[in-house]
């Protein structure tokens, strides 16, 4: 069995994954309006990490060599991480997984002159990270647009199946950038105001940025409180390169697999993607009911965060698994009234519910689609 | 055991290890291959060279292959490596937002700015629903492609992988070295390795 | 500034201009000005454009005719076809 040993995440609302839950669980949001920011002509909502909070903790960190701020997201994280699961990162039977979209792509900017180009390459930023920690395995990059995160989580599990290692480190991270803001700007897909998941009135996305951690490791038995990885899945929708499938084709394949023969009863909620376009919600509502899920309840994080990219299959899992640990299924924030074809269980309030398994669900450009059921204490 | 595999460069085109005939070279070389054995695509035009290569490639392989073509499957994965990730579709939408005073972000430039676009291309041509993904490594390692690359049988549903290096830095430099495998076709990691390092000639 | 006084671009003008532009601006291969014709529809049938072209096009008319289109929805209306775009862009035209 595959189970998370320890996490950590490094965003605007904390940098630890405790003051992440607890803030989220208050119903804070780090989504704030920016006008004029990188030169950029059109205003935009966001959820961005203050640098100087990122500079002070990095500081504490022993370092003999300048590193980006996405490389620096990613070496805390995955230090705080590492550190609470008292592993040895040397260890050749440890592999890290870097999961991110964009990485150091800000340098491509001829005004960038701080760093040499090729850190512009992904491996060359993965490879900060596993110098840092002085491990001899090749860095790894998974690059397969937004669901990176949960995609990164299944090459691990399979990474730890097979035997050749015993930990695998996932880091996933996106930074912010002219680029990437414009780049979504040019879509017509940001909001903007803060974004309205699976809402009626719902107008786009908002861009985030953060990093989390998860450290799994392989074990023959799990205790009562271990956080078991039992299936994951990626699928493709097979029909438009940045535009969802209107049969949510590949969700409802992933789901499908990640749920196996279980019994959906014992599910707490499915925590989708809700990135708060039109298509989007839309697209994931029908994939859910195509799957039989549309009696579990279902929630988003896009409110507290925006789009984590890279960061954001982590980060959402890593929220869930402190939510049932809690008892909670965390509220959506930006939904009031239900705006997609089928009928989700969506509330903008927090419940309880004694039950200890979620499935966190994620699509991404591509037409990719990933789905990783998770569940505590038990491999179902 | 791999029975299947293409390799392209700007300078040459080989399928299952026999040299195509071409006269053009660089990015101009995979419109000659699209116009001689494929021609019926015309979105082939609006992809970013990344994606046409990885089209051209794997359309190839696939017409190598000889089975039934467009067919709904959920079967087969897509799992590619590069070390460059999007970098030209990158630079060129760079260029539309580089100067303030000529600022147009092109949606067309930038839907190109994730390698794995071109794992969707493919699956939209051939009708693949099942697994695709891409991994970006420092560069090309033959032992680490090969495991992570297997890994991917590991999903129950999936009995073939189309997998391999496609690299594309810009017009001028580019490589495909993919390949098609079937599930229980390899002994291990190792076997496959040795296998892509021969049929490819890769050099450390 | 009156732009109409000073650009003396006739429709007809102003439709071949556009249509070598959309060629330009979405790829299109394989395609002179002469193959379009100016009434058939930009989407669904005749070209059979999609949702990023009609992107494209919004930043062509900002880009080279100094308009911004800010509700993306319009833009079915506006691409209807070459000549009910070029109608749109000789009457608000600000380059």
């Amino acid at each position: 069995m595959i189970v998370s040993i320890a996490d950590n995440i490094i965003s605007p609302l904390g940098m630890t994954s405790e003051e992440n839950y607890e803030a989220v669980k208050a119903g804070r949001s780090a989504l704030h309006r920016y006008e004029d920011l990188w030169n950029l002509p059109e205003a935009f909502t966001a959820s961005l990490m203050d640098r100087e909070t990122v500079e002070d903790a990095f500081a504490a960190l022993p370092v003999e060599k300048e590193y980006t701020f996405f490389e620096k997201i990613v070496l805390l994280s995955a230090s705080r991480a590492i550190k609470r699961a008292g592993i040895d990162p040397s260890s050749e039977r440890v592999l890290f997984i870097l999961s991110t979209t964009k990485g150091n792509v800000f340098l491509l900017d001829k005004r960038e002159t701080g760093f040499p180009q090729e850190r512009v390459l992904l491996g060359v930023a993965a490879r900060q990270m596993t110098d840092y920690f002085h491990n001899p395995n090749a860095p790894i990059v998974v690059s397969n647009a937004c669901i990176s995160g949960v995609c990164a989580q299944i090459e691990a599990i399979r990474n730890l199946q097979s035997g050749h290692y015993d930990y695998v480190v996932v880091a996933g991270a996106d930074m912010q950038s002219a680029f990437i803001v414009s780049g979504f700007q040019s879509f017509k897909a940001l909001s903007p105001e803060s974004c309205k998941p699976f809402d009626a009135q719902r107008c786009g996305l908002n861009l985030g940025e953060a990093a989390a951690t998860v450290v799994l490791a392989r074990r023959d038995t799990v205790t009562e409180n271990d956080w078991v990885l039992c299936r994951g899945a990626i699928r493709n929708d097979a029909n438009h390169i940045s535009g969802p499938s209107r049969t949510g084709e590949g969700s409802y394949r992933a789901l499908k697999v990640a749920l196996g023969s279980m019994n959906p009863d014992r599910i707490a909620f499915i925590n989708a993607h809700g990135t708060a376009t039109l298509y989007n919600d839309e697209m994931e509502s029908i994939a859910i009911e195509r799957a039989g899920l549309a009696q579990v309840s279902v929630n988003a994080m896009k409110g507290y965060y925006g789009h984590t990219m890279g960061a954001a299959g982590v980060l959402e899992s890593i929220l869930s698994m402190c939510a049932i640990d809690d008892h909670n299924i965390l509220a959506t924030k930006g939904f009031d009234t239900l705006g997609v074809s089928h009928p989700l269980l969506l509330s903008n309030q927090n419940q309880t519910t004694e039950k200890k398994a979620f499935i966190k669900l994620l699509s991404g450009f591509g037409g990719c689609n990933a789905a990783l059921l998770f569940a505590k204490g038990v491999e179902l | 055991m791999i029975q299947h595999f293409v390799h392209i460069t700007p300078e040459f085109a080989f399928v299952d290890g026999k040299a195509l005939n071409h006269n053009e070279k660089g990015a101009a070389l995979l419109t000659e291959l699209y116009r001689a054995h494929i021609g019926d695509y015309p979105k082939f035009f609006k992809m970013d060279t990344l994606s046409k290569l990885g089209f051209v490639a794997s359309e190839l392989l696939l017409q190598a292959e000889g089975e039934l073509r467009f067919e709904p499957r959920e079967d087969r994965a897509v799992v590619l490596f590069n070390r460059s990730a999007s970098l030209q579709a990158d630079t060129n939408f760079q260029a539309t937002i580089q100067d303030p005073e000529n600022f147009f972000p092109s949606p067309a430039a930038f839907v190109y700015t994730l390698a794995n676009i071109v794992t969707g291309e493919i699956a939209i041509r051939n009708k693949y629903y099942g697994e695709t993904s891409f991994i970006v490594l420092e560069r090309q390692q033959p032992q680490v492609m090969a495991q992570q690359a297997l890994a991917a049988f590991l999903d129950p549903m999936t009995e073939s992988l189309i997998s391999g290096w496609l690299d594309c830095e810009d017009e001028n430099h580019f490589e495909a070295a993919i390949f098609l495998l079937k599930k229980g076709q390899y002994d291990n990691a190792e076997t496959v390795s040795k296998e892509i390092t021969k049929i490819f000639n890769i050099k450390y | 500034m009156n732009f109409k006084s000073l650009n003396h671009t006739t429709m007809e003008e102003l439709i071949y201009r556009l249509k070598q532009e959309i060629i330009e601006a979405l790829n299109l291969e394989d395609m002179k000005p002469e193959d379009i014709d100016e009434n058939a529809p930009l989407f669904g049938e005749g070209l059979g454009l999609d949702s990023i072209d009609a992107l494209e096009l919004i930043v062509l008319m900002e880009k080279n005719y100094g308009i911004k289109l800010q509700d993306p929805s319009k833009g079915k209306e506006i691409f209807k076809s070459v000549t009910v775009m070029a109608e749109y862009i000789q009457k608000n035209r600000t380059k």
